[in-house]
């Protein structure tokens, strides 16, 4: 029998199908034999991180996430660049993820509805301090609302994607849950100010113990957008 | 059970952690520090008053150098050429950035930074640059205003194209007193409309929390269902 309560088991491996599979597992290669293209070298170099150590591929993972955040932050802070490498650094972060399996991800499409509620309780709970306070006012400007979006996708599938798998395989969920919330507040220390770490932490927490209660990745992509959009 | 009272535990500390900052930790889409008030709006939080700053800019055969003067939050900074400032007769122009201590609002504008008061030993010659830092917390503004006493009257000086978020960029040919707004009688510019000292973002939370509980009673019926059929299914078996 399954349980029946609440999001404690909303994606059972069992039942997960891979809703992105079509996206995030390596394609055959399409180009000719001896011309890779840049699709196929990918997927090489994707499977090549699926082979390493489960120790390596965290540190790789890792410092490769770091490294896209940090690098974001400095290029942003170049005028008019600040889109660009939102944008670009989404997208980077989401490529760490190309080729590991959706269900090790937490995506997929069972159970989608509770997925997508799950991922608007966690959009209310995040915005929940700022709402409290009356005339909070989170003010994004209209193209760099597109650039979150971006971000808050690539962050997810790289740190609560591929990061929390690399460290759940590598030490189980207390590992995962610690891990993925200590490299994550550290990508975030050049774009905070040392006062905002603490909520930046509280908040990968949050979403970290939610990809383990519920095995998904949607809820917090979901609730994590709405976040970024409003804050 | 145990995963639920988990996630209890890390909503209880994640709003307590949240509360303890101003709102509006970002994912860097915001200023690189929070702005220091002159006048807090009752959202900032913890607030530090702002700072003043001093540069003196060296006259070298009349012609003063190049460089910049800021306050000490880098809250605005006024940028001058080769010779912008007038140097005859001086080997040194200081020039003081220095903020209003008192948050003057003129009818019809809204400021949403502070006012600050830039002064020089000489007059400026050629257009200076001025580039003004403003807080997430406000709505974005739409010009930079100028005048030469805080009780006005108060112009527009037109702001050049966003060069980096939460920063807007003009040029002057004064000293003054100057601050960034928008005209109070039009909408904030720029920006997605979540809040803007309304209620807006406490009503998208509470549609929120009424979706995600109108949804999941439907969910959670339609799930026990599938489980009690299963239990039978597997009662015949």
């Amino acid at each position: 029998m399954r349980p029946i309560s609440g999001f404690s088991d909303c994606a059972p491996r069992s039942r997960m199908h891979d809703a992105f599979a079509p996206l995030l597992v390596a394609s055959p290669g399409s180009g000719r034999p001896g011309s890779p293209n840049l699709s196929s070298r990918f997927s090489a170099a994707s499977l090549v991180l699926q082979r390493t150590h489960p120790a390596a591929r965290v540190a790789l993972v890792g410092a490769y996430a770091l490294c896209v955040e940090w690098a974001r932050v400095s290029i942003q802070a170049q005028p008019g660049l600040a889109i660009a490498a939102l944008v670009m650094g989404g997208i980077a972060l989401g490529a760490v993820a190309f080729g590991t399996p959706a269900e090790r991800l937490g995506l997929g499409r069972s159970r989608i509805g509770l997925r997508i509620v799950g991922g608007l309780a966690l959009g209310a709970v995040l915005l929940l301090p700022a709402a409290a306070r009356s005339g909070a006012v989170p003010l994004l400007p209209v193209g760099l609302a597109f650039a979150a979006i971006a971000v808050s996708i690539g962050e997810e599938l790289a740190f609560r994607g591929a990061l929390y798998a690399a460290l759940d395989e590598l030490g189980g969920a207390p590992l995962a849950i610690a891990g993925s919330t200590v490299v994550w507040t550290a990508a975030h220390v050049l774009s905070h100010p040392p006062a905002f770490l603490g909520a930046v932490a509280a908040a990968g927490l949050l979403l970290a113990l939610w990809r383990w209660a519920c095995r998904d990745l949607v809820a917090p992509i979901i609730g994590h957008v709405i976040a970024d959009l409003a804050l | 059970m145990k995963r639920v009272a988990l996630l209890a535990a890390a909503v209880t500390l994640y709003v307590v952690a949240a509360w303890m900052v101003a709102p509006g930790f970002y994912d860097g889409f915001g200023p690189p520090a929070p702005y220091n008030w002159t006048c807090p709006p009752a959202q900032a939080g913890a607030n530090t008053k702002p700072g003043s700053g001093h540069t003196d800019f060296k006259v070298v055969g009349g012609v003063s150098d190049a460089g910049s003067a800021y306050d000490r939050d880098g809250q605005i900074v006024i940028g001058f050429l080769p010779g912008a400032l007038d140097g005859a007769g001086k080997t040194t122009i200081g020039v003081d950035v220095t903020p209003l201590a008192t948050c003057p609002q003129p009818p019809g504008i809204q400021f949403v930074t502070n006012v600050y008061q830039i002064t020089g030993a000489a007059s400026i010659v050629k257009a200076a640059n001025l580039v003004l830092r403003y807080s997430n917390l406000e709505p974005a503004p739409a010009d930079v205003y100028f005048a030469s006493d805080p009780a006005g009257p108060w112009k527009g000086l037109g702001i050049a194209q966003q060069a980096q978020p939460f920063t807007v960029v003009t040029s002057t040919k004064s000293f003054g007193y100057f601050a960034a707004g928008y005209l109070s009688a039009s909408p904030p510019p720029g920006a997605v409309k979540v809040g803007g000292g309304s209620q807006t973002l406490p009503i998208i939370v509470a549609v929120l929390i009424v979706l995600v509980v109108l949804s999941g009673i439907p969910l959670a019926i339609l799930r026990r269902r599938q489980s009690h059929g299963q239990v039978e299914e597997e009662g015949d078996v």
